[in-house]
């Protein structure tokens, strides 16, 4: 505990490398990876994992924690709840450390002097550490809260992230697993909300057949939440990775988005105007930069990349193209498996003519 | 399964009975083999045949498909298909292939075909080039063949040198033109399949390992950039470059004939020096054809220069403008070195270790692919046509025909009957038949044609099959088991407004149809109109700068429709089936090269 970095609890994404995943979670890091190579990502700072652990034992959560859990039926929906209920109370009205507090306080004056408004907008997100892993996902570690403004309001959302752990479904799967390994590692994203006036998702291969040639973007009006939970049929395109050429285009009926909330801080639904439901949100310009930012992005991480990406509202392109998130596809398929194999080009010609190799050919 | 009318229900236009006199018997559909004949798919090549066929020219429907056949199944015995069949029907030609089921015959097959085919891909190269040379000689003897005056008494060698009678040359030649023309087919067969099926398993290869690569970039990355096609048009920008040099370039103005340009041309000596340059750029490029060469009509820029001419008067003045005429071949090659790198890149060591190979051959057997077109579809065909045009001045001049275009209404065992009779009266001093016959076979067919000009055939015929086997069908043709399916459809509940065919060339535009159906029509297609014809052939070259986009009948991914679409950047959807008896002339249609739908509009 000598180590002053130790008591550091904050820093900004462009510091992150993947080196420092295990201390700030994926989503961090990677964000922080996306900064460092050019690619453009609103600012923001990360929270290290080290903060919620000293939070958990200042404020004797982590006792409380087991115990619940070591009473708790999984089964037992009722049960589960009531004890949902009492830890995520207790998370969100406990204080944070000392230094933390302090930590944000400066980090979103450093964003607000970028940003040159007093308040600016936030996304706030949890970070798990193995993120990506099956046990993440069911742990409930994927909370986002969007368009949150003022310091009081970011400790406010990092209490509600942390306090996603011990969601019902969190605390039943834990029971299940008999908790094992304590407490999940939870590291929490805070960022700049674009105010998409367009956004969306993108594959840097085909999602169904696992073609690494293409690009599939999928957009609608708004905010990317709206895309994310499949709450509208966005427009769809699927785009040639190597040209740029759109191979595939199917425009959906848009009709609802994600905007900010002009009376105070959050998003609200609202109802897209008939004549817009059905109209392209993306312009030519728009698609080519995605492609361009996929390959970049694909290349940077090496593998298949799910991006979420927004265009800003009231900027020109290319400035107004942001990247909001990226992590690895890891359900496509690889495609090598299906492909006929063969001993020599001849071999797969004369297969074409409807030769039928001896052995271990063409099937 | 879908179905399609029987070939026997088909009815005669009105008008037109008796149509079958033009056709050899057994390329119609006859009661006798009709339990046969029904239970297939036969389908029109309009991709080949567009327009009902004269009775001459079916030379170049019976001698490819013996060709074809004669190689596909016997010499090379490729082991899933044999030959292709065809039949003729009010004068449009419909095929079909024979697939070979048996799996024991199969096996049998290939063996043979391994060591033959397998001989043909090791030595490509050497026997191409062998091919190329004995394609020249072919294009020249072919030219060279006598065609005898028949004069009053026979010139003195005849007598004193034992040489051939005028009447058995006469024989001799016209035999010896039909003789010509097979060993044209033969080599025309020779390499195709090969070359297709090399590219085919590439293109499929692709298609596995990059289920969404577009057509175009599979075939961008095997076309050749320098091939022999581009030839001649490349020998027009050096003489437009000579003629500014020479300060002749004056010469070349808008609306004047080619005659009336070498006219002033001849007036000056740096004229006549561009005239000599000419003369040596003629033979073989002015062999470039103007259709695609499988009508008699179509003939080389040597029969109608005005092409070349008007080319030459639209580089002189570009490059007067200060454009560059140049094809941008570093550019073309630059791409086609990115698409190949790129998409390399996306595959595993295995894949991309078998994508190179397979490229590999794709690219040593596609300049036969794109050059067989020169030497025998252009300069063979326009070579050959000529020499029957002799034949047919000769009948003339001796009263057997009006006119010796005439010569084409005649089946070619006919016009044998008719040269013998000529070489029979010519040496009796007899009173022949010949003029109180042929005139009038010829008048009656012509009319014949005219009026089955009028009759829009259905794409299919028959019975559905199985599978589509033959290679060379699917691509050629695009006949595949899906658009089979969507022409079954078509022909079932009218297709509603919207057909489709194949993905030609990405992109999508809306604009008004213009429908063609013949070479003479081209002149009303008008800037801003979407084509929609049955297929297209060099000759429809010059409209492609007016045109929005190209819809056709009939035609695969590397069709003449969507190579030159993809090379002009226009949206292109092919093999249709029926968009030239849905869509009529001024609805307006939007056309989807990207997905290959066209949706008409105000339908």
């Amino acid at each position: 505990m000598a180590n002053p970095a130790a008591t550091r609890h904050t820093v900004r994404l462009e510091e992150l490398g993947r080196a420092a995943e295990p201390r700030f979670g994926g989503k961090s890091t990677n964000l922080g990876e996306l900064l460092a190579s050019g690619i453009p990502v609103p600012p923001g700072f990360a929270i290290a994992t080290g903060a919620f652990r000293r939070f958990l034992e200042e404020n004797g959560i982590r006792e409380r924690v087991g115990r619940s859990l070591r009473s708790a039926d999984p089964d037992d929906v009722g049960g589960l709840r009531r004890i949902s209920g009492e830890l995520s109370g207790a998370v969100c009205s406990a204080s944070l450390p000392e230094g933390l507090a302090r930590e944000i306080i400066h980090r979103y004056r450093e964003l607000a002097e970028l940003a040159g408004e007093e308040n600016p907008p936030v996304a706030v997100r949890s970070s798990a550490v193995g993120e990506d892993s099956e046990q993440a996902t069911f742990a409930g570690q994927q909370k986002t809260y969007l368009w949150v403004r003022g310091a009081e309001g970011v400790c406010e959302a990092v209490r509600k992230c942390w306090a996603s752990l011990y969601s019902p479904e969190a605390l039943s799967y834990r029971a299940r697993m008999a908790a094992a390994g304590g407490e999940p590692a939870m590291g929490v994203a805070v960022q700049m909300m674009v105010d998409a006036e367009v956004a969306g998702v993108m594959f840097t291969c085909n999602p169904l057949s696992g073609d690494p040639s293409t690009v599939a973007v999928n957009a609608s009006w708004g905010l990317g939440e709206a895309v994310v939970a499949g709450e509208v049929t966005p427009d769809e395109y699927r785009l040639s990775k190597v040209t740029g050429e759109v191979l595939h285009r199917s425009i959906g009926r848009k009709h609802l988005e994600y905007r900010p909330d002009p009376s105070s801080a959050g998003v609200r639904v609202v109802e897209v105007e008939q004549a817009r439901q059905g109209v392209p949100c993306l312009e030519e310009e728009h698609l080519q930069a995605l492609v361009e930012i996929a390959r970049r992005v694909e290349r940077h991480f090496g593998t298949h990349q799910d991006i979420e990406w927004a265009i800003a509202r009231g900027r020109e392109m290319p400035g107004s193209l942001f990247i909001v998130q990226s992590r690895p596809v890891t359900t496509a398929r690889r495609r090598s498996e299906g492909l006929p194999k063969a001993r020599s080009a001849i071999e797969l010609v004369m297969g074409t003519f409807g030769v039928v190799p001896d052995n271990g050919g063409r099937s | 399964m879908a179905e399609f009318a029987s070939p026997f229900s088909i009815e005669t236009p009105e008008g037109c009975e008796g149509w079958e006199e033009m056709y050899p018997p057994w390329a119609l559909f006859d009661e006798r083999r009709r339990e046969h004949d029904e239970n297939r798919l036969w389908f029109w090549n309009s991709m080949h045949f567009p327009v009902p066929m004269p009775a001459f020219d079916m030379v170049e429907v019976d001698t490819p498909y013996y060709a074809l056949g004669g190689w596909q199944n016997r010499a090379f015995a490729v082991p899933a298909a044999a030959g292709v069949d065809y039949r003729v029907v009010n004068g449009y030609v419909y095929i079909s292939s024979n697939p070979v089921t048996d799996p024991e015959k199969m096996a049998e097959r290939a063996r043979f075909f391994q060591q033959r085919a397998g001989y043909y891909f090791e030595n490509w190269d050497e026997l191409y080039g062998r091919w190329r040379e004995r394609m020249e000689a072919l294009n020249r003897e072919v030219s060279e063949i006598p065609v005898p005056e028949l004069p009053e008494y026979e010139p003195d060698a005849v007598v004193f040198e034992g040489g051939e009678p005028s009447w058995a040359t006469l024989l001799a030649s016209y035999r010896r033109a039909l003789d010509c023309i097979e060993r044209m087919w033969q080599y025309h067969f020779e390499f195709l399949l090969l070359g297709y099926g090399a590219y085919l398993t590439f293109s499929e290869f692709c298609k596995q390992a990059l289920p969404d690569i577009p057509d175009q970039h599979i075939s961008q990355m095997v076309a050749g950039i320098d091939v022999v096609l581009f030839r001649p048009d490349a020998e027009l920008r050096r003489l437009a470059r000579l003629a500014i040099d020479l300060g002749v370039a004056d010469a070349f103005r808008e609306g004047r004939s080619p005659d009336e340009i070498e006219a002033e041309l001849g007036r000056s000596d740096a004229g006549r020096r561009w005239l000599e340059e000419l003369e040596k750029v003629k033979d073989p490029w002015f062999n470039m054809g103007t259709g695609d060469g499988l009508y008699h009509y179509y003939g080389s820029w040597h029969d109608d220069p005005s092409i070349p001419y008007s080319s030459l008067i639209g580089h002189i003045a570009a490059l007067q403008a200060g454009e560059d005429i140049e094809r941008p071949t570093r550019e073309l090659a630059e791409r086609r070195d990115r698409l190949v790198r790129e998409y390399e890149a996306l595959l595993d060591e295995e894949a991309r270790r078998t994508f190179r190979e397979l490229l590999g051959l794709s690219r040593k057997v596609f300049p036969y692919v794109e050059e067989h077109k020169f030497y025998c579809d252009y300069w063979f065909q326009s070579r050959f046509f000529n020499k029957i045009r002799e034949f047919g001045a000769l009948l003339a001049r001796h009263g057997f025909l009006e006119d010796g275009e005439d010569i084409f209404q005649l089946s070619r065992y006919e016009v044998m009957q008719a040269l013998e009779e000529l070489a029979l009266t010519w040496s009796t001093g007899g009173e022949a038949l010949g003029p109180h016959h042929w005139p009038q076979v010829a008048r009656r067919r012509k009319e014949l044609l005219k009026r089955l000009e009028g009759w829009t055939p259905p794409p299919a015929l028959g019975r559905m099959p199985e599978a589509v086997v033959d290679p060379a069908i699917a691509m050629l043709w695009g006949v595949t088991p899906q658009q089979l399916q969507q022409w079954a459809r078509a022909q079932r509940d009218g297709g509603g407004n919207e057909l489709s065919g194949a993905a030609a060339s990405p992109g999508e535009v809306e604009g008004p149809a213009r429908v063609v159906r013949s070479l003479d029509e081209i002149s009303e297609v008008r800037a801003g109109d979407i084509l929609v014809c049955t297929s297209t052939s060099p000759a429809w070259a010059p409209i492609f700068s007016k045109i929005k986009a190209t819809v056709t009948d009939i035609g695969g991914i590397m069709s003449h429709a969507a190579i030159v679409s993809r090379e002009y950047g226009l949206p292109a959807v092919v093999g249709t089936g029926t968009a030239t008896s849905r869509i009529k002339t001024g609805q307006r249609l939007r056309v989807d090269g990207t997905s290959g739908r066209v949706v008409i509009l105000d339908g």
